[in-house]
């Protein structure tokens, strides 16, 4: 199982979220993050003060999927999430040693 | 499962059931050993026979002396043992007489319990002396026990955030459940007064609770997401949002009573000296009196004769916080058909219903309006969304208190200092006008009661007679029926558009088009969002809306000076004229009545070298003046305006292609003298034409101003100058944020214009003692070098600080 870890852009998140949900995965963790990479951040003017957007609103998007699923679960997130533009995000993946739901005990791939 | 039609008679049936079995239990067990000296007794819902399916069944075993229970524990436990093994629940105590008539401040279930006693079985004697005893003790001890009660109660409400609306209630322990209900009935009898007859939302209660607990087999109340879907089928109500928003309206009928209850205790409950010196309260006027933190009508019948009172009241609420008492609401309820019929003829009531909106209890007071239906009565388009249930897990409240919420977080706003806030709250400061964000507040919602998905719409056509019959002026109407539909088009833009874009900023300035309503547009958005759920608004989402609303200000004033109206299609060359080469502000800024008054005034000029229009505008005077562009003609009309002791509140100069300068003045007269002085407005008038012809020196009008005050070091606001010049394309951006004073304005263009600048568009604006100050100047013709304006800076700072 691999746990992929997407930080994108907010507006985006209707776009990713369609397009996962039509290969299927539907179940993901959203949270509101703040962060910047090469995109940096920028300043604003605002009434005679500098304003510093130093930390840039993003989104982080965590889905766990099988080994089989994984390349194709990137190659849709990816599609879905580029504008072409700094500021884009980024994607990490890691390896998931066990997965449980813990209503019922199931585990593995019948766990996700 | 088949309904429960009638649940007092299944739950009287079901406790004639249990008494059977203690009644047995009890002969077989306990009176061969107690033949005397122990009574039971029946307590708690139990006693009251309301019996629910899996609920405890209470039982006192009322004994002659304490020693009578502990020389034989044996036969009161194998009773106890006994009717658990029967598979009910029990739960007990044994107490004497004199320990049922002692207060207990920590356990005041039991002495609330007793309130609904009923013998069951054995010392008949023993119960009589009880019977006796017990009616005295409460009377004798009821102001501790109402306060008990409410301390509980004020707890409870405090544990569910004091209200009713949670999506999935507990329907027992929630404000609005079955625990308000019997805590209105015990208040009622301590006090001695007559017990209401069983109401229908005690039915709908009581069917509700034998269902959840036969649906989950226990004494479970929770209306669990799933459990409002069964319940909805199983009342036959067409779908569950239908169905919950009649639990609300029962919820809320139980929760208001049982609040009405609670006061009427603790008002009984107080020192002679405290009412007296409530009595005495100052904010008491001509029509209300204050007592007790509550407002009440001073005649009780000045309803009847006179409904506008009504509006006055709750005016009152507006201006101090303080709620109208339990029974001025009572009145106000009883009256409702006869206000509903006086609001449904069209009368000017706007000013006063604005007036509740622009006081600094505004949420409070509509509240109250709304909790006591005057709001329906005013507005009958608001019953389409009472207790209106948007059902997902995102959706905290039902559409009305959501709509309540929003005016909340409004007023959250002021004075808080919480940086992610604060910046909010200023916003919410330099609003022009707040009633009109917080009337579109009131509909913004309104057509979800439509329900055919496109609400914002539907929400404007609902508005739009409302606010004709109130008699809403019409551009105030318009600003309001703005906000109305253009509500979720900034929580659309913050979800779906890359905010770095530049596309998106003028997206949006193209939608709102002034500063103006984007400030009061951010605003609105900042509300709905926060009154979805309390942590809807977010750090996270405060920053992507601020970012927002950053872009969208700075594209806005960024086309101040590049932005201009090109040609315009128009039979008459006069107007074709005048517009060429205005900034394109100006026309999204002024009516058409406008622009042909200014147009007029553009004809005066080209033939008397300068027009000048002096008008009243509602609490403050407008003077409008066109001529041909000059240095210091700006500072010239700014320290004649001074001269004659005026305040300028805003500033607009614009300039068209053929150097054609349009200047607005809004001003206040806090002497009244041209109010008390007709011939004055003349004279001013007369002094600012002779002033821009240049026939009197505005330096000799100024000689004899007095000097203002100092003010405050409290009230004291930092000035700050800034300079950008990549604001616009053709020239430098001067923002001034400075403590305002009389001449502040004359000083800062006068300064200008000495250094040989150009002010190519100006905004003035006043936020109580802050003037923000943004000036658009060109030098020769272009942007001012650096050491131009390292120069111009330290000169307006002196301005500022009032130093020539």
């Amino acid at each position: 199982m691999k746990k992929i870890e997407a930080i994108i852009q907010p507006f985006k998140l209707d776009e990713v979220k369609e397009a996962l949900a039509a290969i299927g995965v539907d179940g993901m963790t959203i949270s509101e993050v703040r962060g910047h990479g090469r995109q940096k951040g920028h300043k604003e003017v605002y009434r005679g003060r500098e304003y510093t957007v130093d930390l840039l609103p993003k989104l982080k998007i965590e889905v766990v999927v099988g080994d089989e699923r994984y390349e194709e679960l990137l190659k849709t997130l990816t599609t879905a999430a580029r504008t072409g533009k700094i500021g884009d995000g980024k994607i990490f993946v890691y390896d998931v040693v066990e997965a449980i739901r813990i209503r019922n005990d199931d585990r593995g791939d019948a766990a996700l | 499962m088949p309904p429960c039609k009638d649940p007092i008679r299944a739950l009287a049936e079901r406790t004639a059931l249990v008494d059977g079995m203690v009644e047995r239990c009890a002969g077989d067990l306990l009176w061969p050993a107690f033949p005397s000296g122990m009574t039971l007794l029946a307590v708690g819902g139990y006693g009251r026979r309301h019996l629910f399916p899996y609920s405890d069944v209470d039982l006192l075993l009322l004994v002659e002396s304490g020693r009578l229970a502990q020389d034989a524990p044996g036969p009161i436990s194998a009773f106890l043992q006994s009717l658990w093994d029967s598979g009910l629940r029990l739960s007990h105590s044994v107490r004497t007489s004199e320990e049922c008539a002692e207060i207990h401040d920590e356990n005041i279930e039991l002495n609330v319990s007793l309130l609904d006693q009923r013998y069951l079985a054995g010392d008949r004697a023993l119960y009589g002396r009880f019977a006796e005893r017990l009616p005295r003790f409460l009377h004798a001890q009821r102001d501790p026990l109402m306060r008990n009660l409410t301390r509980l109660t004020r707890e409870r409400h405090e544990k569910y955030q004091n209200t009713y609306y949670h999506l999935e209630p507990n329907i027992k322990d929630t404000p609005g459940g079955l625990r308000d209900y019997q805590l209105t009935q015990w208040l009622v009898r301590l006090r001695d007064a007559d017990a209401a007859p069983v109401e229908p939302t005690f039915l709908f209660l009581a069917r509700l609770r034998c269902f959840l607990h036969a649906l989950s087999g226990r004494d479970n109340n929770a209306l669990t997401f799933d459990a409002q879907e069964q319940a909805a089928e199983w009342f036959e109500a067409p779908g569950p949002a239908q169905w919950m928003r009649e639990y609300f309206f029962h919820a809320r009928g139980i929760y208001r009573a049982a609040v009405r209850e609670m006061e009427l205790s603790e008002s009984q409950n107080n020192s002679l000296f405290t009412q007296f010196k409530d009595w005495r309260s100052r904010l008491s006027n001509a029509d209300f009196t204050v007592a007790r933190e509550r407002v009440h009508l001073r005649v009780p019948h000045g309803l009847d004769a006179d409904p506008e009172l009504a509006l006055r009241l709750f005016q009152f609420v507006a201006r101090h916080g303080i709620r109208p008492s339990s029974e001025t609401e009572q009145r106000l309820i009883g009256l409702l058909p006869q206000l509903e019929e006086w609001f449904a003829t069209p009368r000017p009531i706007w000013p006063q219903l604005k007036e509740i909106l622009t006081l600094p209890y505004a949420a409070e007071a509509v509240r109250g309006m709304h909790e006591t239906g005057v709001l329906r009565a005013i507005f009958p388009e608001m019953a389409q969304i009472e207790c209106l249930v948007v059902r997902d897990f995102y959706h905290r409240y039902t559409v009305d208190e959501h709509t309540l919420v929003t005016l909340q977080a409004l007023a959250y706003l002021r004075g808080n200092r919480e940086p992610a806030v604060k910046r909010y709250a200023d916003l919410q400061s330099e609003l022009e006008d707040p009633a009109l964000l917080l009337c579109a507040l009131l509909f913004h919602d309104v057509g979800k009661g439509a329900g055919n998905g496109a609400h914002a719409e539907a929400s404007l056509r609902a508005a739009e007679p409302a606010m004709e019959r109130i008699r809403m002026p019409r551009p105030e109407r318009d600003m309001v029926g703005f906000l109305i539909r253009r509500h979720l088009e900034m929580s659309a833009v913050m979800n779906s558009r890359d905010l770095q874009d530049p596309a998106t900023a003028r997206h949006m300035a193209g939608r709102v088009e002034t500063v103006e309503r984007l400030k009061a547009l951010t605003l609105m958005t900042y509300a709905d969002i926060s009154a979805v759920n309390p942590t809807a608004m977010t750090p996270w989402r405060a920053e992507v809306l601020w970012q927002l609303y950053l872009a969208t200000y700075n594209e806005l004033t960024r086309e101040l000076a590049t932005d201009r109206i090109p040609s315009v299609e128009s039979d008459a060359p006069e107007m074709r004229d005048f517009l060429a080469g205005l900034p394109t502000r100006y026309a999204r800024t002024h009516t058409a009545e406008e622009i042909a008054a200014h147009v007029r005034l553009d004809g005066v000029f080209r033939q008397r070298g300068a027009a000048v229009a002096l008008e009243k505008a509602e609490a403050a005077w407008r003077l409008t003046l066109v001529t041909a562009d000059r240095p210091f003609l700006l500072a010239s009309v700014a320290g004649t305006l001074s001269s004659f002791g005026m305040n300028i509140l805003k500033a607009e100069a614009f300039s068209n292609s053929q150097g054609t300068v349009l200047d607005t003045f809004t001003f206040a007269d806090p002497l009244r003298a041209l109010e008390l002085n007709p011939t004055e407005i003349d004279r001013l008038r007369v002094t600012v034409e002779r002033v821009v012809l240049g026939r009197v020196d505005v330096r000799q009008l100024l000689q004899y101003r007095p000097k203002p005050a100092p003010p405050s070091r409290n009230s004291q606001v930092a000035a700050t100058v800034s300079f950008n010049p990549e604001a616009s394309d053709s020239a430098t951006l001067i923002e001034i944020v400075a403590q305002d004073r009389p001449g502040l304005l004359y000083d800062l263009a006068a300064a200008i214009s000495a250094d040989g600048c150009n002010i190519e568009v100006v905004l003035i604006d006043t936020e109580a003692h802050k003037a923000i100050d943004v000036f658009y100047v060109t030098s020769g013709g272009r942007k001012p070098e650096s050491a131009q304006l390292e120069k111009l800076g330290e000169a307006l700072r002196r301005a500022c600080g009032g130093i020539p």
